[in-house]
């Protein structure tokens, strides 16, 4: 058994590439929602608790694309993850906060099931007026997961108001050679093009730039086919799988 | 709103730019060799150097917005690249001979910007704008402005059509923000110095134009300040100030302050400086132009800035 000599991380790190894989291709199936685990959730190995974990929200992109709401099996197993791994530590204050509106998504969505209840909105993250485009569009980077139909908020709205800001944070990452990162915010960038926003950056070549040129992972992958989806819905009336809150509120893409 | 802070700096770096610039003249370190011929083949070695300070130091004078100091160093520059030029008898020669080539031109617009004059040398560029060969000269479409602007700078006859001229270029294309690189990086800042006339004329640079800079200007800065190139860092800071309520901030100019040495100098990009002085002349002159042109142009800007408000 290779198990024991296998260094944990990288178990992980493949436990997260094998269920990002699963649920892209459910994505782009058309299927329901991917088959994460054969057995109950109780007794799901945990590297597989690990990677729910890590994907968070992102689980559930397949269903709320197609219009639907959080699926059980799913819903079931994430909630066993958060109860059984700890939250990881965050190296920072801002960091927490990070992980707190990763897991308020994630709680936000199981609260239409059987396996939550509502769950406060942690601290706002500051905008780019106090901390920059650049700053913030990393973070926002980072809070790709949250950039999916049903979910809005005030990480939303930052999104609304400062289109030009995740652009900028694209484009920064394309020269930079980040493609983790460009791929993430593009999604951001479709997420407002979905909320019906005049775009600031055209999407496409961006989204075909990362994915002949990124690392082919299927995380990315996974950013890429959500920005592909939103956007096809934007291209038509609305925005794609009854997102809320859609038509957006602000002027749209000030200056960072 | 303007920042009192980056007009400090800019203003500091500048300075320092030019006296850096003028010591090294002042030493011969500029010289172009005695014995150069009017048919020398590359002038980019020769005496693009030249016209480049003579450049920066017109601008100082045009401006006016330089202490005493710096306006009579711009000036002393400006005498002693003028006398290498031999009063403007080299330019004057190598454009009768090679009458297609356009540097003599756009070295010459530099120093008449500041009131040097070869009446010959105009009459004879007079002549050669009524040939269609000169604006025939398969050039790069952002150098091709660079001309018109001499010829404008120069009071030539003229009148090009300043936007197609500008739809030819990089920038008038607008691409990609994310497909520009480091050469097309400088084929944008020039496509703006020479629409703008190096700020003086900031309605020059065509509104889509302006509005695609406005947007990724802060991006490109970032990057390549990030990678320390700067040179181009410092060009867009020029960009920046040619037209317009600059976009960028501090972040440009602390960096370039950071890197900038005692003497003045400020390195092209993060590579060791050369030990020797002369080398080390020939490696950053460019740069010291530049900082000269950003500090000059920025100030000049929120000079204008505040007397229209």
């Amino acid at each position: 058994m290779p198990f024991a000599e296998t260094p944990l991380r990288d178990e992980y790190a493949a436990a997260v590439e094998r269920v990002a894989r699963l649920t892209l291709d459910a994505l782009r199936d058309g299927s329901p929602a991917a088959a994460l685990a054969e057995q109950p959730a109780a007794t799901a190995p945990r590297p597989l608790l690990a990677a729910v974990r890590v994907l968070g929200a992102d689980l559930f992109a397949p269903r709320l694309l197609a219009g639907a709401g959080p699926d059980g099996p799913t819903a079931a197993l994430l909630a066993e993850a958060r109860r059984v791994l700890p939250a990881p530590l965050a190296p920072s204050e801002e960091a927490a906060r990070v992980l707190g509106w990763q897991d308020w998504a994630v709680g936000h969505l199981l609260a239409r099931t059987p396996y939550g209840g509502a769950v406060p909105p942690p601290a706002a993250l500051p905008g780019p007026e106090e901390v920059g485009w650049r700053a913030w569009s990393v973070r926002m980077a980072q809070l790709s997961g949250l950039a999916l139909p049903g979910l809005d908020g005030p990480v939303h709205e930052g999104a609304r108001r400062h289109v030009l800001g995740l652009a900028r944070g694209t484009v920064r990452s394309l020269l930079r050679h980040d493609l983790t990162t460009a791929a993430r915010l593009a999604r951001w960038l479709a997420w407002t093009e979905a909320e019906g926003l005049p775009p600031r950056l055209e999407l496409g070549p961006v989204l075909d730039r990362i994915r002949l040129a990124g690392d082919g992972s299927a995380r990315t992958g996974l950013d890429l086919a959500v920005a592909g989806r939103l956007a096809a819905g934007s291209a038509g009336s609305g925005a794609a799988g009854g997102a809320e809150g859609s038509g957006g509120s602000a002027d749209g893409g000030r200056a960072a | 709103m303007i920042d009192t802070e980056v007009l400090a700096t800019a203003q500091r770096l500048g300075s320092r730019a030019l006296s850096w610039l003028h010591a090294a003249h002042r030493d011969g370190l500029g010289r172009i060799p005695d014995n150069t011929l009017i048919d020398f083949a590359d002038a980019d070695n020769a005496y693009k150097p030249l016209g480049e300070v003579a450049l920066a130091a017109s601008l100082v004078l045009r401006d006016g917005v330089s202490g005493p100091a710096d306006t009579r160093a711009a000036r002393e520059l400006l005498d002693g690249c003028w006398a290498q030029l031999r009063e403007g008898d080299l330019l004057y020669e190598r454009q009768l001979h090679h009458f297609t080539m356009t540097d003599p031109l756009e070295t010459y617009g530099h120093f008449a910007r500041a009131g040097y004059r070869h009446p010959a040398l105009e009459e004879l560029l007079d002549s050669l704008g009524r040939l269609r060969a000169a604006h025939a000269e398969e050039i790069r479409p952002n150098r091709r402005l660079g001309v018109a602007n001499a010829r404008r700078v120069v009071g030539l006859d003229h009148r090009p059509d300043w936007e197609a001229l500008a739809r030819g270029t990089w920038l008038g294309a607008r691409p990609e923000p994310w497909a520009v690189n480091w050469m097309t990086g400088y084929d944008i800042t020039h496509t703006v110095f020479h629409l703008t006339d190096w700020g003086a004329r900031p309605e020059g640079l065509p509104g889509p134009m302006r509005d695609y800079v406005r947007d990724w200007l802060p991006v490109w800065l970032d990057v390549w300040a990030e990678v320390g190139q700067w040179d181009l860092v410092a060009e867009l800071l020029v960009v920046d100030a040619c037209f317009g309520e600059p976009t960028t901030g501090r972040q440009g100019w602390d960096a370039l302050a950071a890197v900038q040495h005692e003497d003045g100098l400020l390195p092209r990009d993060g590579d060791p400086v050369d030990g020797d002085r002369e080398r080390a002349f020939l490696d950053h002159q460019h740069t010291a132009v530049v900082a000269v042109v950003a500090g000059d142009v920025t100030l000049a800007r929120a000079l204008r800035a505040t007397a229209d408000a």
